[in-house]
């Protein structure tokens, strides 16, 4: 039987996807009887999404303003 | 417009940059800039090195963008190249760095049982439309928090999207390493953010 902490220990695998069979059935049969898991499985499934967003940045007007230029004057003087 | 559509057009502004249409060049560079700087901030922590990256990231795809093939997206093209321009960056910072420290995971009973769990799943209201500012705020600061070599993998990985095989090339670290850092460091996250969600709820 696996516990919490081997459980634990795999969840990249298994949520990649990368696991073999057997190993997935085992992850399987403690998922079904712990719920502390199962809200950690789902908690941590959410993590990467959550942080993609509060990571998000734009670039300021000035900074792609004077990308263009610098793009522009390097291209006409390698050309 | 979807991701196939956007390549589809991503392909012919690069077929026609490629016979010399700068116009079509400065429109790759537009689709993508917000990118390629979000991906430079990030990791550089630093506007200023996130503009340079920038400039010398879409300077270095146009001189290469003669050996550049319509089998790949121009945008993770252009995302790995900045990804080696950021990362060059860091590594040049922090030649004297002391060795890493490890990320701890959540605590288990001697038995293997998680020793604290999640006093409420929080994955849905996750998925609310306007992100807390207070719950950005903590993201950022635990993810600023991440030692060096964990945040490198979870940005790459679970912010820009870049593969394991492209992570490996651009860092030069095995796939079993960078997963296993990666597990870390989403370990490290989910709990700041469940820390996020459980305050105020301490006991006593
Ligand atoms: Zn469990």
């Amino acid at each position: 039987m696996y516990t919490c902490e081997d459980t634990i220990n795999l969840l990249l695998d298994y949520l990649d996807g990368e696991m073999p069979l057997e190993e997935a059935k085992h992850l399987k049969e403690h998922l079904s009887g712990c719920a502390p898991c199962i809200d950690f499985l789902r908690t941590y499934r959410a993590t990467p999404g959550l942080c993609r967003r509060a990571l998000a940045e734009k670039m300021p007007q000035e900074v792609s303003t004077k990308l263009m230029e610098f793009l522009r004057t390097r291209i006409k003087s390698a050309s | 417009m979807s991701d196939e559509a956007v390549r589809e057009e991503d392909r012919q502004l690069v077929a026609r940059a490629q016979a010399g249409d700068i116009e079509a060049f400065e429109a790759l560079v537009e689709a993508h800039r917000d990118k390629v700087y979000g991906l430079a901030l990030r990791m550089t922590r630093s506007e200023a090195d996130a503009a340079e990256i920038t400039q010398d990231t879409f300077l270095s795809a146009y001189q290469h963008l003669s050996e550049f093939r319509g089998d790949a997206a121009f945008g993770s093209w252009a995302y790995r190249i900045a990804a080696n321009h950021a990362l060059m960056r860091l590594r040049h910072r922090r030649v004297v760095e002391a060795a890493e420290e490890e990320i701890q995971g959540p605590a288990f009973t001697e038995r293997g049982s998680l020793a604290e769990y999640p006093a409420q799943d929080w994955s849905r209201s996750a998925e609310g439309k306007v992100l807390d500012a207070e719950l950005r705020r903590a993201i950022q600061e635990a993810s600023d928090h991440l030692p060096e070599g964990y945040r490198e993998v979870f940005l790459l990985k679970d912010v820009e999207g870049l593969s394991y095989e492209q992570i490996a090339e651009v860092t030069g670290d095995s796939v079993p390493a960078i997963k296993s850092r990666l597990h870390r460091a989403r370990l490290a996250l989910r709990e700041a953010i469940d820390r996020f969600y459980n305050r105020g709820n301490e006991v006593g």
